[in-house]
């Protein structure tokens, strides 16, 4: 049932031509020249040390690799993080 | 969201270091609670360095506490703790305010009045007339109503053919444009004279109108009267008349000059001295007290107003004197040369007053020799239409 409903949400979302942040609850992540990730729409975080950030979101695990990161400004729905990124990997816990 | 972070720049923030092994979870804890926080920075330690707004410390406070963290303030900054800060220098901050009000109170007056000529051309007395209108340095803005004051100038004087007052910051310009003096017109129904403006010779006398009083080779002064108003008839008497007519007269420009031929020349050796003074409305105060080393020197003075931003002047003025160092040399001309320097000086003299070249007849240069001086007068000899109209008045 619940799969039904979601395809003809989907359908109707794809014929109104809305973008895709304002219906999924999925995250978006714009990188910025190496230096610098911004992840809108996140739950939490998950671990943060100085060589990784552990970052949950609605859909899934969001680990950003590198060295001398920080978080430069946190708020409710938005995350900043800089430093040197060496690399972002992403685990899905929902099919 | 930046905005908010950077209105707690202002507002005043802390720099705080949170230790402790459930650093996520607090972090987790503060976004939920919708506290920003920004600028975090891991150590490799078990530290963890953020900025947060005064407001929410106290709410940091509790959550660290619940998450099992210690916290402590590293930095604080933000205008409350610079308040703080100058709490106990009481005299300082009072004396802060009185400036800032001094300042507030002192820009509602003017302290500078500027007087922009049309064309440069000066009008003597102007600032002593505006002074006693009212429109001085030191006076309130308030005060002035500047109809009034053009509508009193305007009566004082009749040199002015438009006036403008224009109150920009501490500064009241003044725009006067001088209005071009008229000769008095005689109305074709009053009865003149013609009056010779100039001494001269008459070379040329037509009377249109009237009878002519001198004749051709006469000498006349400055006054004398060359075309009279009036007609005597054998039969008719007495009849005035509107006098017309051309009179041209030989006029004579002299300029003279002595020369002495042992000369001083002033040269300035380049050497510069300052001193400065501060004025402050009209009291004086000199910063170097000593007169110039120099033997012979040039004084220049300078006086500079003290101005915030572009308008805002300030009653204090600071005077700059330099003293520039002269030497004196002295040399001796030959008669020639002297004689040919002052000519050609007292023929450019006389060339711009004559209006029309053509009408230049005749050179003279008469030369007087004393002992070391000569005295060169340079005459021109120039036909001229002389005569101006004068009111007969009964």
């Amino acid at each position: 049932m619940r799969k039904e409903i979601n395809k003809t949400s989907k359908k109707i979302e794809r014929l109104l031509e809305l973008p895709q942040e304002v219906y999924s609850n999925g995250p978006r992540v714009v990188i910025n020249s190496f230096e610098e990730v911004l992840i809108e729409n996140y739950k939490g975080i998950l671990e943060y040390e100085e060589f990784i950030v552990k970052i949950s979101t609605y859909i899934g695990i969001i680990n950003i690799n590198g060295y001398n990161l920080n978080l430069e400004t946190m708020t409710n729905d938005d995350i900043k993080i800089t430093g040197k990124i060496e690399g972002i990997n992403l685990e899905r816990t929902i099919d | 969201m930046l905005f908010k972070i950077m209105l707690s720049y202002i507002i005043g923030y802390v720099r705080v270091i949170v230790e402790g092994y459930y650093i996520e979870r607090f972090v987790n804890i503060c976004t939920n609670n919708k506290i920003i926080i920004w600028n975090l920075k891991r150590d490799k330690d078990v530290n963890l360095y953020l900025n947060v707004g005064i407001k929410d410390f106290k709410k940091i406070i509790k959550i660290a506490k619940k998450t099992k963290c210690k916290i402590s303030i590293i930095k604080k900054k933000g205008i409350p703790f610079i308040i703080n800060k100058y709490r106990k220098r009481k005299f300082f901050i009072f004396l802060l305010i009185l400036l800032i009000i001094l300042l507030g109170v002192s820009s509602n007056f003017i302290w500078n009045v500027e007087i922009k000529e049309e064309n440069n051309n000066e009008l003597i007395g102007i600032e002593q007339d505006l002074k006693e209108v009212g429109l001085k340095s030191g006076i309130a803005k308030y005060k002035i109503n500047i109809k009034d004051v053009i509508n009193k100038i305007n009566l004082k004087r009749n040199d002015i053919a438009w006036m403008g007052i224009e109150l920009k910051g501490t500064n009241a310009i003044v725009k006067i444009v001088k209005a071009d003096e008229k000769p008095e017109i005689i109305s074709d129904d009053e009865y003149c004279n013609i009056v010779s403006d100039k001494a001269g010779v008459i070379t040329k006398i037509i009377a249109q109108d009237g009878t002519a009083q001198v004749k051709e080779g006469d000498t006349v002064n400055k006054g004398t009267i060359l075309i009279s108003g009036w007609i005597e008839g054998k039969y008719t008497g007495i009849r005035y008349v509107h006098s017309k007519g051309e009179i041209q007269a030989k006029v004579w420009h002299t300029k003279n000059k002595t020369v002495n031929l042992n000369q001083k020349i002033k040269e300035k050796t380049g050497n510069v001295q300052n001193s400065y003074k501060i004025k402050i409305n009209n009291f004086e105060i000199n910063l170097l007290k000593r007169v110039s080393k120099f033997k012979f020197y040039d004084t220049i003075n300078e006086e500079k107003r003290l101005k915030i931003f572009s308008d805002f002047y300030l009653p204090i003025s600071i005077i700059k004197t330099t003293y520039e160092e002269e030497n004196y040399t002295e040399k001796t001309y030959t008669q020639e040369e002297a004689k040919k320097l002052v000519i050609k000086e007292l023929e450019e003299e006389l060339e711009n007053e004559i209006e029309i070249k053509e009408n230049i007849l005749n050179k003279n240069i008469n030369l007087y020799e004393k002992d070391n001086q000569i005295e060169i007068y340079v005459t021109y000899e120039v036909l001229e239409n002389i005569g101006t109209k004068e009111k007969i008045v009964f």
